[in-house]
């Protein structure tokens, strides 16, 4: 598999002017994104996604280190930049003109135009279900539309590399579930994507692989398979009352989703599966199922990020 | 030729956007309304209230009326326009989606520069048309010295739109630059006046004297000397139809395209490793 985007080392330091600290924001990341997968770009608020971003398109300048796009190092280039499809953090479009023009517009600057540009457009557009708006003007948009526009806007050259900023922070949930459904189907025409956000279940769905940036530093990246530890084993069981479940958690189950008798049992690494069970006997429970637990996304996430800040504390 | 013609392409493009986006400005429509009432006003009205004062005086009035409303908004407008196109854009992050494209950063500021001087020149091309058709009317020959006066002018504007927009280019907000692009203006029409301070202060042999005197011959050599773009005295003394005398127009435009031209350099060299 070949790599779409590679940096090494890449460093930046924000200088602050006049007395203002300077921010470390990133520190030699060494991250790389596949062609052809989906690429998520996780971290909170302020760990320097947007900054890594705004970097390979040229916008910023490393201080140091290094990024190659298709093995091209002179990014910021127009003849690199023809490749990138780009979706901005937030929803800024000039607002005074229709959505159709605004593909019009940004799909000239890519050197379309005529009959491929007018069916670029069209197809788009249908992509990111926007044809009916398409004669709207976008000030009368909502932020669902803008962020659709946006998308189609990134799109309109049939980039092979997509770079998303937070494609989905503030919609709703539908609107959620279509835009996901817009980017693995572009995955699956042989795009490379690469998303950034910190909506952890969202990426969990749709990812190949993820990268975890914590304050700067990549704490994590790999496939979700590498990633997340088959950590314990639920039990499913039934007949269950509450001095039952007190006695059980004493021994190191955990009870979990509880409804009326029904409830999960959560194994403790403490104990093994077959303790597990051979207390369920012991208070007579009806076993309904039992099975390995995932780590979730999420669990990573907090696993990560938490052992960051103690390191970072000592 | 192909590849001068694809250079000029995305430009064009920006500049075409630049232009709708910039006329729809709400103190730009002010300015424009408001020039155009007073060069309207001074030139109809005032026969309407009067028509038996033709008089040369009172054709004088009106035609130095008109002649500074046009410098005056016209300057309004340029320093507005070139102060503005690049921090707006910044300000309201559009920015991000057009670099990103396969745009150089010289070819989104040519597009920007060129999309200013559209909005400035339809500006005067407005502003002159009035004034033009004022003048006919009241004196039934072509003013064609109105025109030369025109086209001086806006090279005049150009050179204030160069350096006006060099100065946004290192900026976030349209403040600063607006308030330097004054600067520019005025001083710009004050250098006979820089001449005449660094004669006086060459006199006492004081060092703070000395000094002063200094300063203003750097300002004096440096500045452009926009008072030669002017042809106020001719046309308001003379017939709207005599040629141009004592100036070169081919010199002057060459003189102010020279100075645009640095300016625009200058802006690229301050945009060029900007990050936005
Ligand atoms: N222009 C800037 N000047 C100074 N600091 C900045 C600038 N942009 C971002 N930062 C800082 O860099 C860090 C990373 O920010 P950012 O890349 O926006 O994070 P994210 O996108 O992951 O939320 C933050 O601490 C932020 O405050
Ligand atoms: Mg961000």
């Amino acid at each position: 598999m070949s790599i779409a985007i590679q940096t090494s080392k890449l460093t930046k330091v924000y200088e602050g002017s006049f007395r203002a600290q300077d921010v470390h924001a990133l520190k030699e990341l060494d991250l790389i994104i596949n062609q052809g997968e989906i690429y998520g770009y996780l971290g909170p608020n302020g760990s320097g996604k947007t900054t890594t971003i705004k970097m390979m398109l040229g916008l910023l300048f490393p201080t140091s280190g290094t990024i190659e796009i298709l093995g091209n190092p002179n990014v910021g280039s127009a003849s690199v930049k023809r490749n990138i499809g780009y979706l901005p953090e937030g929803a800024y479009y000039p607002d005074f003109l229709k959505g159709e023009e605004i593909l019009e517009y940004y799909g000239k600057l890519y050197g379309l135009g005529g009959k491929d540009l007018r069916h670029r457009m069209a197809e788009t557009l249908e992509l990111v279900g926007m044809t009916h708006a398409r004669k709207r003007l976008l000030r009368g948009y909502s932020k669902g539309m803008r962020q659709r526009i946006g998308l189609a806007q990134a799109l309109i050259s049939d980039p092979a590399i997509l770079i998303l900023d937070e494609p989905t922070t503030g919609l709703d949930p539908i609107a959620r579930k279509e835009i996901r459904d817009i980017l693995a189907n572009l995955r699956d025409k042989g795009k490379t994507l690469l998303i950034s956000s910190h909506e952890l279940l969202e990426v969990e769905l749709i990812c190949d692989r993820v990268g975890i940036l914590f304050e700067g530093v990549l704490q994590a990246q790999g496939t979700l398979d590498e990633l997340l530890v088959q950590r314990d084993v639920t039990v499913d069981v039934d007949d269950l009352d509450d001095a039952t479940a007190a006695k059980l958690a004493e021994r190191g189950l955990q009870v979990e989703d509880r409804v009326g008798t029904r409830a999960k049992l959560r194994v403790a690494s403490a104990i093994t599966a077959y303790e597990a069970l051979e207390l369920c006997r012991a208070f007579n429970l009806k076993l309904i199922g039992v099975a390995p637990r995932r780590e979730t996304l999420e669990e990573l996430f907090v696993r990560v990020v938490g052992a960051a800040q103690s390191t970072r504390r000592q | 030729m192909g590849a001068f013609i694809d250079f000029f392409r995305g430009p064009w493009h920006i500049a075409v956007y630049t232009y709708r986006e910039g006329i729809r400005k709400k103190t730009l429509i002010g300015f424009l309304i408001l020039s155009l009432l007073v060069i309207f006003g001074a030139s109809f009205i005032s026969s309407y209230l009067d028509p038996t004062s033709e008089t040369d005086i009172d054709l004088k009035l009106i035609k130095d009326i008109c002649v500074a409303t046009i410098s005056i908004f016209g300057v309004l407008i340029t320093i507005f326009i070139s102060a503005s196109v690049v921090p707006g854009e910044i300000e309201n992050k559009v920015i991000y989606t057009i670099l990103s494209k396969p745009v150089r950063r010289i070819q989104y500021l040519l597009g920007k520069f060129l999309g200013a001087q559209l909005i400035i020149i339809v500006n005067l091309v407005l502003m002159g048309f009035l004034f033009c058709a004022a003048l006919y009317m009241r004196q039934q020959v072509f003013p064609s010295l109105l025109l030369w006066s025109l086209l001086l002018t806006y090279f005049e504007f150009l050179i204030i739109s160069a350096f006006t927009f060099a100065v946004s280019c290192a900026s976030t907000s349209a403040v600063v630059p607006t308030i330097i692009g004054l600067f520019i203006y005025i001083t710009g029409n004050l250098t006979e006046f820089l001449k005449d301070v660094q004669n006086r202060a060459g006199q006492s042999g004081k060092w703070f004297d000395d000094m002063i005197g200094w300063v203003a011959n750097a300002l004096y050599q440096m500045l452009p000397n926009l008072q030669n773009f002017s042809l106020k005295t001719q046309i308001i003394n003379g017939q709207p139809n005599d040629p141009p005398t004592d100036v070169l127009i081919p010199n002057l435009m060459a003189y102010g395209t020279l100075y645009a031209i640095f300016g625009f350099l200058l802006a690229w060299v301050i945009f060029w490793r900007k990050e936005v």
